[in-house]
């Protein structure tokens, strides 16, 4: 089994110290940072989000996977902006206004962070304001929002109008998901995309920016 | 036949004369059927067929700016959701019970009402209610990362936890017993959209155990189990039969297939619910209500059901879609022959 063969297991396991243990060591054994993140972290959290899809893996398993990958990236991150290698992409993500339900979001972010994308979490209740003046802030490439209930559900509409408004539209593509949100809603609502869970997001996620 | 029998008409597996009904509202949801029904008492004008006694999420104190304190000292932000809120901060911040005590279980409050309610509503199948019964009542006091993360960092503190919360319940249980009640309603969540939160297999090895001494206390009183657990969860079917479960509510028609289910279980469980909240009830046309409810009174028709909307009705259904399920359940044949006889009887 190689290092990197190594990194990959400590994630799927969610071993935070194993994780680092082996990020530094395949550091000291000068394997490229680049390298370690694609192949050990990004490549780990692929296969969580597969197994999660396969039903094999659950939130708990995804959660202590996540939090594994990000003591590994952590170490990663400074080698990684001094050696210029970015994210593949950036994400502003949040639950819409009026609904302060979290956990589903910050398993996306935590997925897509997994993929190799920079997120930006806004949190919770974000009004379509808020998320206008974050994508003229921090020019990301995805917008996503996460709503669970039918009440809030509508936001994500008003969401997608707002950026319209604002002559954005055309400069982001539009994720949803949550609980009551279908495909045809995303239609609906002018989303780009649809997720049904974390896993399915970060797919689709890189499939909306490679199109 | 009162009410109280229909429902234990259906819980025995019997065929009812008509399918009972106890459909719940939240507070904004609540204000406009009041408003509609006036100067008729809601409870009256709706007909359920359940009493709940006792209370679903506990007892609060205002905190002030929308925030309210439940009786385990948990902080709820009600600044959106006006019904239960969300959780605002931790209570158990370290994965220990070390320095934590539990509330009153006797708290005469969640008893003080019942025997006036009884008196009043007598008619009616009366359940003790005790919400966030297990999983749920310990992700309000760990948080819900916290929680799920603990399973594997602290399985001895989740299980010491979750026994703790089952104690608190049996206690309570068996002060409600001491009433002439039917049944324990429990709470709590274990799904999502798809599949388990925390999977079959930590669900077997934590919850399982718990619920299994808890609906013991229920069944070793005579009472019958009923259980609220949203999302994607007919997995647990069989094990939940196995330990003594009665009745599952909400039979969501988005993460299940109610009509199979209902022919697969039919005379082992009974199924409260089913009437889409996440889709029909507020995106749907009047007809759509009325064709959905008329699909699931003959799905019922043989027993085994007890039909209600798979949630409270939140506020952004419309009045005649309301209106529209409440009339048909109302106007079953057997009912409306049932509480005309009633009237026939009062005022003959």
């Amino acid at each position: 089994m190689t290092i990197l063969d190594d990194v990959r297991k400590s994630v799927i396991e969610g071993d935070l110290n194993g994780t680092q243990d082996k990020v530094n060591q395949a550091l000291a054994d000068k394997t490229p940072p680049e390298s370690i993140l694609k192949d050990g972290l990004i490549s780990a959290m692929s296969e969580v989000g597969r197994m999660f899809e396969n039903g094999e893996f659950y939130v708990p398993e995804m959660l202590i996977s996540a939090r594994a990958m990000k003591g590994g990236l952590a170490i990663l991150r400074p080698l990684l902006a001094s050696a210029n290698i970015k994210p593949i992409g950036k994400v502003i993500i949040g639950t819409v206004q009026g609904d302060l339900h979290d956990i589903g979001k910050n398993l996306v972010g935590m997925m897509l962070v997994g993929a190799g994308f920079e997120v930006i979490d806004l949190g919770v209740d974000v009004s379509p304001e808020k998320y206008v003046a974050a994508v003229l802030e921090h020019h990301p490439d995805l917008v996503c929002c996460s709503a669970l209930l039918t009440t809030t559900m509508p936001r994500m509409k008003d969401i997608v109008q707002a950026l319209r408004a604002a002559n954005l539209r055309e400069a982001v593509k539009v994720m949803i998901g949550g609980a009551p949100v279908t495909e045809q809603y995303a239609v609906e609502a002018g989303a780009d995309a649809f997720a049904p869970d974390a896993a399915s997001a970060a797919q689709r996620a890189k499939q909306l920016l490679s199109n | 036949m009162n009410k109280r029998d229909v429902i234990y008409t259906v819980l025995n597996g019997q065929t009812p004369a008509y399918i009972p009904w106890s459909c719940g509202f939240t507070k904004e949801a609540k204000a406009k059927l009041e408003e509609h029904f006036k100067p008729l008492d809601l409870e009256e004008a709706l007909q359920n067929h359940i009493l709940k006694l006792g209370s679903d999420i506990g007892f609060f104190t205002d905190l002030g700016q929308e925030h309210v304190q439940d009786v385990f000292g948990v902080v709820w932000d009600r600044s959106i959701d006006k019904d239960i809120g969300n959780v605002s901060g931790c209570v158990l911040p370290e994965p220990t019970l070390r320095h934590y005590s539990f509330p009153d279980p006797l708290d005469q409050r969640f008893f003080a009402d019942i025997p006036e309610r009884i008196e009043r509503y007598g008619e009616r199948f009366r359940v003790f209610q005790i919400g966030f019964s297990l999983y749920e009542r310990a992700w309000t006091l760990r948080g819900m990362q916290n929680l799920l993360m603990d399973f594997y960092d602290h399985p001895d503190f989740v299980q010491d936890l979750l026994e703790t919360i089952a104690d608190y319940n049996n206690a309570q249980i068996q002060e409600a017993m001491k009433y002439d009640i039917d049944a324990v309603y429990f709470g709590d969540d274990w799904g999502q959209q798809h599949g388990l939160q925390m999977g079959p297999r930590l669900w077997h090895q934590f919850i399982y155990p718990v619920l299994k001494r808890m609906y013991a206390v229920v069944h070793g009183a005579g009472k019958y189990v009923f259980i609220h657990s949203c999302g994607d969860v007919d997995e647990l079917f069989d094990d939940l039969i196995g330990i003594g479960l009665n009745c599952f509510n909400p039979f969501q028609p988005e993460v299940m297939d109610v009509v199979s289910l209902m022919e697969r279980y039919r005379g082992r469980l009974t199924f409260h619910g089913g009437l889409s909240t996440q889709r029909t009830l507020p995106f749907g046309t009047v007809e759509d209500v009325r064709m959905e409810t008329q699909h699931l009174l003959k799905m019922g028709a043989p027993g085994g059901y007890i039909i209600a909307p798979a949630h409270d009705v939140e506020g952004d259904v419309p009045m005649e879609n309301m209106l529209a399920f409440i009339e048909l359940l109302q106007n079953q044949p057997g009912f409306r022959e049932n509480l005309e006889e009633k009237l026939h009887d009062n005022f003959g």
